[in-house]
């Protein structure tokens, strides 16, 4: 991918992405609010592609560690565990792996009354909640605010997927089988290798920018690239947006520039 | 303290059987008490590289089932004594076996060893994880080769969620002719993906087959090849010596192929 706005190579539209491409509850995820965390694990509902236990399980190690340097210590969790079933065993090894961090699990809101007699078991408060549907459920038609940013500082390796309903910054690399899915902008400060779509809502604004961009993959919205064959002599950190002729690369140096002369493109 | 390490790679047939043996063998030879453990319950091999197997009686499977003790199923190398096998069942498969009884197991065995050596089956599935259970540190064994670095990266991310976080990486099978010759990644490109510290590169050498099917590791012989050599410095690496890298490059690098790297890199 050289500089000057090159096209990248393979332009087409992404065949219909799937209903689930970003469902924003479909990954373990920390939000912060009033000063405490919540911990939100994605539902278990009745399909049978729910997470299990040993993914969201990895998903949450990851997570953790991928943010260390901004956990206070002695922040209080409130963990957010919706419609899943935990065991007393799991609650413990979640309480395990928060104090590791030195974050220390308070409250668990849940909806299945086994997980609050286990939750009350281990010793947290427990508030159980019959289930509400429709908060739940993704709105279809209205737009969605978009979460926080998230910040991860890790290696994005092979087999690691980062989904996020908002703007992802990776402070490290992604590596080739390794993917990142935003319906915000997607920011690297390393190298992308693998696969990353920005805007994944359908949002063709939205931007990916690398230090290094050589990746496997690259969308945005609903349009999709792919890289050239030949890797560009140098590297230069890079833009990808998406023009009228499909998605664009170009330095992050003319990038700017460029916003300018057309505010509007 | 005991340090429990696995000896894993993601991809099959890379060489983590021979890293194990090799690695297992050079330790005893130094000094320190020794386990090698076969994780690979189905597919075992471990016996085999070492020229064990015909004293195998017990094996894991029946020492976690308390049908026997430890002591009968490890089996001492009488080449070197500070050397034990503790065989994987053979007529099992991986899912006889959880990461807790794994766990369990390797922790009974721990004041009797200095390294606790654990070879990992290849796959990330049940076998991978009984074999990480009880690990406090990781070896990745990897070829120059995209697949098996693919996989390695993969490994590497698994091992990290497990908070097995002391990693190191050993290349092997490299060659170096081909990688000045750009036909095959190089250390570094590799380093530059899985971003954990070397500790070891191992050369390619077809004594290393001689020495699998003889049943007896590279590191034993009198006057050590090369890659019996490479072998020896993780080990010294292991113990926390610094020992210079080997420079594979000299006997390789004469006048015709610097000549035609001068001509092949303005091309580039």
């Amino acid at each position: 991918m050289t500089s000057d706005s090159s096209p990248a190579s393979t332009v087409s539209a992404l065949p219909q992405p799937p209903v689930d491409a970003a469902h924003p509850n479909s990954q373990v995820r920390f939000k912060s609010e009033g000063g405490r965390l919540l911990l939100m694990l994605p539902p278990e509902g009745d399909s049978e592609f729910a997470v299990s236990w040993n993914d969201l399980w990895q998903q949450l190690k990851q997570r953790l560690s991928a943010g260390d340097r901004f956990w206070q210590p002695n922040t209080s969790v409130h963990l957010i565990a919706r419609d899943r079933l935990l065991d007393v065993r799991q609650l413990q090894s979640l309480d395990e792996a928060l104090t590791q961090e030195q974050l220390c699990l308070k409250r668990v809101y849940t909806s299945r009354r086994q997980t609050a007699v286990a939750a009350a078991t281990v010793g947290f408060s427990v508030e159980q909640h019959t289930p509400v549907t429709h908060l739940n459920a993704p709105s279809e038609a209205t737009g969605q605010a978009l979460a926080e940013p998230l910040y991860v500082e890790a290696t994005v390796r092979s087999g690691m997927e980062i989904r996020h309903p908002g703007t992802v910054v990776v402070l490290g690399d992604v590596n080739p089988g390794g993917s990142i899915v935003a319906d915000g902008d997607i920011v690297v400060w390393g190298t992308l290798r693998g696969v990353a779509h920005a805007g994944a809502s359908g949002n063709p604004r939205c931007l990916i920018m690398a230090l290094r961009l050589e990746p496997t993959q690259l969308r945005i919205g609903e349009q999709l690239a792919r890289a050239p064959e030949k890797p560009p002599e140098q590297f230069h950190p890079e833009v990808a947006y998406v023009a009228s002729e499909g998605i664009r690369i170009t330095r992050s140096a003319d990038f700017s520039k460029l916003r300018l002369l057309a505010p509007n493109s | 303290m005991t340090r429990i390490i696995v000896v894993t790679s993601g991809k099959g047939g890379v060489g983590k059987t021979t890293t194990t043996a090799n690695l297992g063998m050079a330790l005893a030879k130094r000094g320190k008490r020794v386990a090698v453990i076969d994780a690979d319950f189905g597919l075992r091999n471990l016996d085999l590289l070492l020229g064990l197997e015909n004293r195998i009686v017990y094996t894991a499977m029946e020492v976690i089932a308390g049908e026997c003790r430890l002591d009968q199923a490890l089996i001492k190398d009488k080449r070197q004594p500070n050397l034990a096998l503790l065989p994987a069942a053979q007529n099992r498969t991986k899912d006889a076996v959880n990461p807790d009884q794994m766990k369990q197991l390797i922790e009974k065995m721990q004041e009797q060893f200095d390294f606790i050596l654990v070879d990992s089956p290849a796959g990330i599935e049940m076998g991978f994880q009984n074999a990480i259970a009880a690990a406090q540190e990781a070896l990745i064994v990897t070829t120059p080769e995209i697949s098996a670095v693919r996989d390695a990266d993969r490994v590497v991310g698994l091992l990290e969620a497990n908070d097995v976080r002391k990693q190191h990486l050993i290349v092997n099978r490299l060659r170096p002719a081909m990688v000045q010759e750009d036909m095959m990644m190089s250390v570094s490109d590799v380093q530059e993906i899985l971003a954990i510290p070397l500790i070891g590169v191992i050369p390619d050498d077809e004594r290393v087959i001689v020495s699998t099917n003889k049943g007896e590791p590279l590191v034993l012989s009198q006057k050590l090849s090369l890659a019996g050599l490479a072998f020896d410095n993780v080990a010294r690496r292991l113990e926390g010596e610094t020992v210079p890298f080997l420079d594979f490059t000299a006997s390789h690098d004469d006048l015709l192929s610097r000549i035609r790297r001068l001509f092949r890199s303005p091309s580039r």
